[in-house]
């Protein structure tokens, strides 16, 4: 059962409109595969284009080495589950569960044996009786997933099938995906705006915006190196400061951003001293302390102070800069938190130059194509 | 629903209301129909008769029907050949519907349901009479079979039921296209999507997923055409011959020619009893409520 999906220079267009600029992309089989983006972005054309409901304008999708390109849907080893589901209101569980194995004409015992061991995979055994209907949403969620493993597809394709989840359900949800896919050994490709559920769920993320891949990551290297702008803002929380980089030294760049000091992050696509550049610090990255602590190279004022539960989030102006943003635990050694790091008073704070991020303004940023092509060999 | 409409709209308006619907409805449905099954239990009298002793009620009239075999044949055929009616324009509509309510563009849609509309703007018996300019026997329709090769001599169109059932298919159309194209418009498309998806071809996908789904519409548009084509008159008189009668010129001769209204309630009486059996037997077999039909 090979799952493996390759997707060959393929582009879509619409009329004048392009949905997918042409990209490359290599899922290997038994993957869980992410496309994140903003909606708009292209994600649910080229999971399209891999279901077989739309045929590119140009390029090859194949599955398992065999060219899909022109195999209709019905044809191909792979199965959706759709965004709002689309069970079939007027048949009973068994009955949702069955169409597939019965289009293929598999005989009735046979059928039902499958469907009771899909009900048991996703723990609703004896259901198979109700009408659709009577089902929650959760319980609706996993018929919906057990209908489409029954055919048993080497590639399952899942258009933000959460979405209409509430939060709770949500998150147990992403557990239990995830378990039926490491038990199934099935591709996964799924579709999400929410990065809560690419970043937690997926082997590899595509981050998607305007037809275009940005970048191809596992979600802990897609967190901490970002490699376009749109990413280091789409994924997480990042503090920007724009300005000109000064010096190069080996993976580090130092950059005037108009502060008292220079800036030093590190950096991964290409970048010369002169590059117009942005360097990114995430707001749990900051060590903040008060404001008599010299071994913290920034100063700044605390303007507001927001409890979230396990940190604070603290909005801070910089000396001569902008505002940022940093999370703070509760506790930190050897500052008192709630005395020293009040609204209104000065604090100093400083980041690790390793866990900053330098990356070239919009014109030397590097094409889709490159992203991909990276990635694909990495 | 009195509560309701008084909350909306006031009293006086709602009694306004309330009244007017009162008013169509015993005036204009339930009193002359109560006056035709009236009429037909009771013979034909002169005016200076009537409320005299011969002024009884009985059953003539519908002995009358049932004693006359060539009647009978008529009814039944009526019956038959509306099913057949009803029977094509469903499968004339149904791919036309389908394409309006899930393929077309509605750029699409709206011109071809306005080149299907602009036809209706023109009368019935217009329409009709441009059937039977087309079926007639040196008309175009056998000019170009013949111009094509395909016959070698006129067709009589117009002999038999073959004008009357086109004539009908296209003159009720529209009230078959409409019912299904808000059936299958209401359709998730998605559930075609995932039926297609789980590998079901396009006959299963209709034949499981969109036909059930749109059988409310279907009976809709089924129970409207049979009930216009049974109660048809203009196009079987046109593209109709003398041995293609249907029952309601029957019906029209018994009143308007024969002159006896009482034999002509009776079996106006029937026609309406064949189309509520119709009608309900329509509803079992597709298991719809007067509820999912009225939507």
């Amino acid at each position: 059962m090979d799952g493996h999906v390759s997707l060959s220079r393929v582009a879509m267009r619409f009329g004048d409109f392009t949905a997918i600029q042409p990209t490359s992309l290599e899922i290997e089989s038994g993957e869980f595969f992410s496309f994140l983006g903003p909606s708009g972005c292209g994600k649910t054309t080229l999971l399209n284009m891999i279901s077989g409901f739309l045929t590119p304008s140009e390029g090859c999708v194949a599955i398992g080495g065999t060219d899909m390109t022109r195999v209709p849907v019905n044809r191909r080893p792979t199965a959706m589950i759709f965004q709002n589901l689309a069970l079939f209101p007027l048949m009973s569980v068994y009955q949702n569960i069955e169409f597939g194995l019965e289009v293929r004409g598999i005989d009735r015992h046979k059928r039902r044996a499958r469907a009771d061991e899909l009900l048991e995979l996703v723990a609703l055994s004896g259901s198979g009786d109700k009408p659709v209907a009577e089902l929650s949403g959760g319980q609706k969620q996993r018929i919906a997933i057990a209908r489409a493993l029954a055919v048993e597809p080497r590639v399952l394709l899942l258009d933000e099938p959460l979405s209409a989840l509430d939060l709770k359900l949500r998150q147990h949800m992403r557990t239990e995906l995830k378990a039926i896919q490491r038990k199934t050994g099935i591709t996964f490709i799924y579709i999400t705006h929410d990065q809560g559920e690419a970043l937690t769920m997926s082997d590899r993320v595509a981050v998607m915006s305007e037809g275009r891949i940005q970048q191809i990551a596992d979600p802990m290297t897609l967190y901490r190196q970002p490699q376009t702008d749109f990413v280091a803002n789409f994924v997480g929380e990042n503090n920007r400061f724009r300005g000109r980089v000064i010096a190069v030294d080996g993976e580090m760049a130092t950059l005037d951003a108009g502060l008292p000091i220079p800036l030093i992050g590190h950096f991964s696509t290409p970048l010369r001293p002169g590059d117009e550049a942005t360097l990114y610090i995430r707001p749990e990255q900051w060590r903040v302390g008060s404001a008599d602590d010299q071994r913290l190279s920034l100063g700044g004022v605390i303007q507001t102070e927001r409890f979230e539960g396990a940190w604070l989030t603290l909005e801070i102006t910089l000396d001569h800069g902008p505002t940022i943003r940093a999370h703070v635990p509760h506790a930190v050694a050897g500052v008192n938190v709630e005395a020293e790091l009040a609204v209104g008073g000065a604090c100093r704070l400083d980041y690790s130059p390793n866990q900053a991020v330098v990356l070239a303004s919009d014109e030397a940023c590097p094409s889709s194509e490159e992203v991909v092509d990276v990635a694909a060999t990495a | 629903m009195w509560q309701q409409l008084r909350n909306r709209f006031g009293v006086p308006l709602t009694m306004a209301i309330v009244s007017l619907m009162g008013i169509w409805l015993i005036v204009m449905v339930l009193l002359p129909q109560w006056q035709m099954v009236d009429y037909s239990f009771h013979p034909s009298l002169l005016p200076a008769e009537r409320g005299g002793v011969k002024d009884v009620w009985s059953l003539t009239n519908y002995a009358t029907f049932f004693n006359n075999e060539i009647h009978l044949a008529i009814f039944f055929k009526t019956i038959w050949s509306s099913v057949l009616v009803t029977g094509l324009t469903l499968i004339v509509s149904y791919p036309l519907a389908y394409y309006l309510a899930k393929v077309a563009t509605p750029g699409q849609a709206a011109l071809c349901l306005l080149l299907l509309i602009i036809p209706f703007w023109i009368n019935e018996i217009l329409r009709t009479f441009a059937w039977y300019i087309i079926f007639a026997f040196r008309g175009p329709l056998n000019e170009l079979l013949f111009a094509l090769g395909l016959i070698d001599r006129p067709i009589r169109f117009l002999n038999g039921d073959t004008g009357v059932l086109v004539g009908m298919v296209y003159a009720y159309i529209l009230f078959m296209v409409f019912p299904l194209y808000n059936a299958i418009e209401s359709l998730d498309t998605n559930q075609i999507r995932a039926a297609r998806d789980l590998g079901a071809g396009w006959g299963r996908t209709h034949r499981r997923i969109v036909i059930p789904h749109a059988k409310p519409g279907i009976a809709t548009g089924c129970i409207m055409t049979f009930m216009l084509a049974a109660g048809s008159y203009a196009v079987p008189s046109l593209l109709g011959s003398p041995g293609s009668r249907w029952f309601t010129q029957i019906i029209y001769n018994w009143f308007f020619e024969g002159g006896d209204w009482n034999q002509g309630a009776a079996y106006a009486f029937l026609l309406l009893v064949l189309c509520i059996v119709f009608v309900t037997v329509v509803m079992r077999v597709f298991k719809v409520g007067l509820g999912d039909i009225a939507k």
